[in-house]
């Protein structure tokens, strides 16, 4: 039970992280390779409230969340501001989580707060556990539909379609890029707090560019534009890898080739384009049925 | 003031290797206008493949270096035929270009891993004796670096000027479709210019082998590259290696006078602030999107 309840744990938290990266590089078209470094201020930041101050972990792990989501903004509002390309702001990503790591690497203090620099950071364990995460996954799931579909969300799709057609239909480009960056940076900083949580301590080593690229993974082969799609995708990369740990060297090797297969192939991903609702399921069933049903005919 | 100069001859051995990646990423951002991630893959894979070469088959280094710089040219050209083409043919996003480049980068350097090691390994070189001025001491290797990769950017520079083929290229980058229209074989131009960032990752590999140590994650720094032609200014070649020489030796003194642990933290503030204060780097002229 231990070990698929680690594993329903595991999945649930990438699948939050990978919410917040759906929205800024699935919806709103910017990309990121350096989602961890928002995970590891917002854990490092939920772990030392739990332990030092005694703040109940929901409210650290909001507090936490909101401050990966204040620092997304530093690099975020120097890359956006003059419509620079947007490969700036990816390279100031990669550059930001590399930064974050090297830090917690090496210092070892904070003020007078030992953080443990490269041996982690220990936290009070048993506080989390499958419910939790399941609510927590409901609710970041039902946020981030709910942001998706609103105007908000759509002026996000208008920025990654066209983004100087969507500037002359009145979309302030600066605050709506802004606005999914501080919703994608939150998101990754509550999985990171989760991360803590689940093993009891915060460590350097969990955020490296590893974790990046597996978020990025996630909403590659789940689908641009769709939320189910890198649910699903961030989940099976979680659980498919423990069941199969004969391929864990391989992992990265295949994610790497399926990223080009996919922008080959189909660069839509799983379900790329997809809403997430119950219609999906309904839509889904009748294209499979109505796939067949011309084939059988032809059959007969 | 030895210690200062000597951090100066330094930084612009470094700077000069950054110079030379800079310039691999602007020659592909200049005509495909996206940021080829698998860059620094193909310079791990240029050091690695010379150091194979000397190590295992006993090359000399020179024929070692060319050896790897064929093989990277093939990588390189490959890479463009296989994962960016069929991209390119169908006009993808750019955001496809770059996860493709993206994914590249992951399986080359995770095969690297696999097949090479993740060690660090020193660069089967013999040291030699630096070369004392005064009291400045200042490594034949550096030189040499220095030297070297001011030579591959003068003839980048004479290739790209004074010959045919690069004022195809030159043509490209204005405008690919129009190019192509006046006659201009695109395909060519791929080939050609992929061909140019193999030649310059392994130049510039090779030598950040040397003067450090060969391991699959040593693209890593290309990340300073990046941030030497934005503080440069995007897409410009000479402030590309203006920028890259100004990091260098800004780098080697934050590490020689500050701490070398926060060199590189360094070196992202000092992009932020560019970026703040400077939008379209230092030389730039307006590095605002095309429509």
């Amino acid at each position: 039970m231990g070990y698929i309840n680690t594993i329903l744990i595991l999945g649930g938290i990438n699948v939050i992280a990978a919410l917040g990266v759906s929205i800024l590089t699935g919806y709103t078209g910017l990309f990121t390779i350096g989602h961890a470094g928002f995970m590891a201020l917002g854990g490092y930041v939920s772990a030392i409230l739990i332990k030092e101050y005694n703040v109940h972990f929901v409210l650290a792990l909001i507090v936490g969340g909101a401050f990966a989501g204040v620092a997304s903004l530093i690099i975020g509002y120097p890359s956006f501001r003059s419509r620079l390309r947007g490969d700036y702001f990816a390279i100031a990503t990669l550059g930001f989580s590399e930064a974050i790591r090297l830090i917690l690497n090496n210092a070892k203090q904070i003020g007078n707060l030992n953080i443990g620099g490269s041996f982690g950071y220990s936290i009070p364990s048993g506080l989390i556990n499958v419910p939790v995460i399941l609510i927590a996954v409901l609710v970041a799931a039902y946020f981030a539909h709910m942001f998706v579909t609103s105007q908000h969300g759509k002026n996000c799709i208008a920025i990654a379609q066209d983004e100087v057609a969507a500037e002359m239909m009145g979309v302030n480009l600066l605050r709506t890029k802004l606005t999914a960056l501080f919703i994608s940076a939150f998101y990754a900083g509550v999985a990171g707090g989760l991360m803590g949580l689940f093993f009891a301590y915060q460590s350097p080593s969990f955020y490296s560019i590893t974790q990046s690229s597996n978020l990025l993974a996630a909403v590659v082969f789940g689908g641009i534009q769709s939320l189910i799609g890198p649910i699903i995708t961030a989940f099976i990369l979680i659980a498919a890898p423990q069941v199969l740990l004969v391929f864990e060297s391989w992992r990265l090797i295949a994610y790497g080739f399926l990223f080009v297969l996919v922008m080959v192939f189909r660069p839509q991903g799983l379900l790329g384009y997809v809403e997430m609702n119950l219609n999906f399921i309904k839509v889904g069933w009748k294209k499979m049925t109505a796939t067949k049903a011309p084939h059988g005919k032809a059959v007969h | 003031m030895d210690l200062f100069l000597q951090q100066l001859v330094s930084g612009i051995s470094i700077g000069a290797i950054y110079a030379l990646l800079a310039v691999g990423y602007a020659l592909v951002y200049s005509i495909y206008n996206f940021t080829n991630w698998a860059f620094d893959a193909f310079m791990a894979f240029g050091a690695i493949m010379a150091f194979i070469a000397i190590a295992s088959l006993a090359m000399p280094f020179w024929a070692a270096a060319l050896l790897a710089i064929v093989l990277t040219i093939i990588l390189a050209v490959g890479t463009e035929r296989l994962a960016y083409r069929p991209l390119r043919i169908r006009q993808a996003p750019r955001l496809f270009m770059m996860i493709s480049a993206m994914g590249v980068n992951l399986t080359i350097v995770q095969l690297m891993n696999k097949f090479f090691g993740g060690t660090f390994r020193k660069f089967p070189v013999e040291s030699v004796q630096p070369i004392f001025i005064g009291n400045v001491s200042i490594g034949r290797m550096d030189l040499l670096a220095g030297a070297i990769s001011f030579a591959v950017l003068s003839l980048l520079w004479l290739f790209l000027y004074r010959t045919k083929w690069g004022l195809a290229i030159r043509a490209s980058s204005i405008d690919v479709q129009t190019a192509s229209l006046m006659g201009i074989n695109n395909d060519a131009v791929a080939v050609a210019i992929f061909g140019l960032t193999g030649i310059l990752s392994t130049v510039a590999g090779v030598f950040y082998g040397i003067k450090y140590a060969v391991f699959p994650m040593m693209g890593t720094i290309t990340i300073k590259a990046m941030i030497a032609s934005i503080i440069g200014g995007l897409g410009n070649l000479p402030a590309a290696i203006l920028g890259s020489l100004l990091l260098g030796v800004l780098e080697t003194l934050v590490s020689g006078y500050i701490s070398s642990t926060y060199r590189d933290l360094f070196s992202f503030i000092f992009l932020i602030v560019i970026l703040l204060f400077f939008p379209n780097g230092l030389m730039g002229k307006s590095g605002e999107e095309k429509l």
